[in-house]
């Protein structure tokens, strides 16, 4: 790992997230809408959006657990509207926060535009170790950005995520863990798994969709970290018509003997952009 | 998370009139390769459990899953503790119910302070088709009086049937709207889990029926986070929709204990 997280090359600089800490039980960031996070209909694909939710929701559950430190436990993501333009806002809020968990609820809005989602995410708090990173500077109140002069993505996500298709109709895609997408505790950055799953589920459903269909629900549980890669993905397909599907995906690291580090839920639907 | 006042765990029928009700029978089975415990449960597709359209409720297959999960998930977690669910996220996959349900819950992971379980219901009558697909995640508690100490492998079969008329699922619990967009019920005794707290399977089905109260329609997925215990009635759900798309309309429903005065949940849910 990189001596300092995040490294100059890094997703979370690439996204030129911007943030608003603020002093209460809240925190908002923008994520700039660009072609390279776009789904198959043009909008912000769900595990783009998942990312922003990671980040924006991770810091300040880091932020109302400390001193101690967080693990995500969960993930989930439901959609009812698309962004294909301007910024996506995010606004995050406590909604608990206990001895050994903390669950975040954040709102998404399409800039300009209307609320196009609601996620919901749960952390486990545990004792501080050493390398932790200290996120009282980071996530102190007032404006800030992780992007420096030059950040952003230079080719779509998956291109930037390295993944690749092994079989389409069983979702199995494979992807490293490289030093571009990984969190503070060097593996995985839980927005980029989320991107990984999203990829496969829509991979899997679009394989016999008439029409291209887009994840609109997210449902990940975090079983491990995903430290050594390639990380490799299932979809089992539960349900599927020509213009929805509901999936099961599973994520297994293979450098760590496949263990499985994420299953996940996913609903993919026609797209959520109106006039469509 | 805290717990409520522990209601006792000196036996395996403690705390399990929500179980009876949906008549949901419970075994260990052969532990996985791992040596985590499995559990597999019936229940029967009872008309005392179907809704509006037909199918049994989500509440009711959720009140299933909660069960069957919590069980294997607190076998998971003793001899030094037992659990209290913390959240669940579930899809239905069919709105179609013969039954009888079989039942399955497996261990995804247990940690220092949590156990996670992958539960699946198949619709038995219906060529084994998948009714449910979920997961419930649990934190680990010791209660007062020490984890419960039981005859393994563990088996609670079916209670004996209850009195007919057995009433539907929303008079059963005393459930009744108090507004366009909230329902509301009290918390008596028999409603209570082990931990002396309103069981958790009554709250998704609470926020279930909150859900159904203000889109009219039949729920097919839900995301739960239980934040706090409900301990003093009467408990209130309040819906309200967020958007619609071509699968359905997506709601946020919070609970809140009345008496107390406090959120106590909140869900996500998808109706169709």
């Amino acid at each position: 790992m990189a001596a300092t997280y995040p490294p100059d090359q890094h997703l979370l600089r690439d996204l030129r997230i911007s943030f608003e800490h603020r002093t209460d039980t809240t925190s908002g960031a923008r994520m700039p809408v660009v072609p390279a996070l776009a789904a198959p209909d043009g909008s912000v694909r769900a595990g783009a959006l998942a990312t922003l939710v990671d980040v924006i929701g991770g810091g300040l559950a880091a932020t109302v657990a400390h001193p101690s430190w967080i693990a995500t436990a969960d993930l989930t993501l439901h959609l009812y509207g698309a962004a294909v333009e301007g910024d996506v806002e995010a606004d995050a809020r406590v909604v608990h926060a206990g001895r050994t968990t903390v669950v975040i609820e954040v709102d998404l809005r399409a800039v300009p535009g209307a609320s196009i989602g609601l996620a919901t995410m749960s952390f486990a708090a545990l004792p501080r170790r050493a390398g932790n990173p200290d996120v009282t500077t980071s996530t102190a109140p007032g404006p800030s950005t992780m992007a420096l002069e030059g950040s952003s993505l230079r080719r779509p996500l998956l291109d930037e995520l390295e993944v690749r298709v092994v079989d389409p109709a069983r979702g199995e895609l494979e992807a490293p863990v490289g030093e571009w997408s990984r969190n503070s505790l060097g593996a995985m950055q839980g927005g980029a798994v989320a991107t990984l799953i999203d990829a496969a589920a829509t991979t899997a459903v679009n394989v016999r969709a008439s029409e291209p269909l887009v994840v609109t629900d997210l449902q990940i549980t975090y079983l491990a970290l995903s430290r050594s890669g390639p990380l490799r993905t299932r979809v089992d397909l539960l349900a599927a018509d020509t213009e929805h599907a509901e999936a099961r995906v599973e994520v297994v690291d293979g450098g760590a003997s496949a263990r499985r580090t994420a299953l996940a839920r996913i609903v993919a639907s026609r797209s959520l952009r109106t006039g469509r | 998370m805290s717990a409520g006042t522990p209601r006792g765990f000196g036996g395996p029928e403690t705390g399990r009139d929500v179980t009876r009700y949906m008549r949901v029978e419970l075994h260990e089975t052969e532990p996985s390769a791992d040596g985590a415990p499995r559990v597999v449960g019936t229940a029967p597709a009872a008309d005392h459990l179907r809704g509006p359209d037909g199918g049994v409720r989500a509440g009711a297959l959720l009140a299933i899953l909660d069960s069957v999960g919590g069980l294997c998930g607190g076998l998971a977690a003793l001899p030094d503790a037992w659990v209290v669910s913390t959240n669940m996220s579930a899809r239905t996959l069919t709105r179609e119910h013969r039954g009888p349900f079989r039942v399955e819950a497996g261990v995804l992971r247990k940690g220092r302070t949590s156990v996670v379980t992958g539960i699946e219901i198949r619709d038995s009558g219906a060529r084994d088709a998948i009714v449910v697909d979920g997961v419930l995640t649990s934190a680990l508690l010791v209660p007062q009086a020490g984890p419960p100490r039981w005859e393994r492998p563990m088996s609670l079969p079916v209670a004996p049937p209850l009195p007919e008329p057995v009433p539907p699922l929303p008079e059963w619990m005393g459930a009744r709207p108090i507004d366009g967009n909230t329902m509301e019920m009290p918390l008596p005794d028999a409603l209570r889990n082990p931990w002396g707290i309103l069981h958790g399977g009554v709250v998704v089905s609470l926020a279930d029926l909150a859900a159904e109260h203000v889109t009219r329609r039949t729920t097919t997925d839900v995301v739960l986070h239980f934040l706090a215990p409900n301990r003093v009635g009467p408990v209130r759900a309040t819906a309200t929709e967020l958007g619609r798309r071509s699968d359905g309309v997506v709601s946020r429903v919070e609970v809140r204990e009345h008496g107390a005065g406090r959120v106590t949940a909140l869900a996500v849910v998808t109706s169709a």
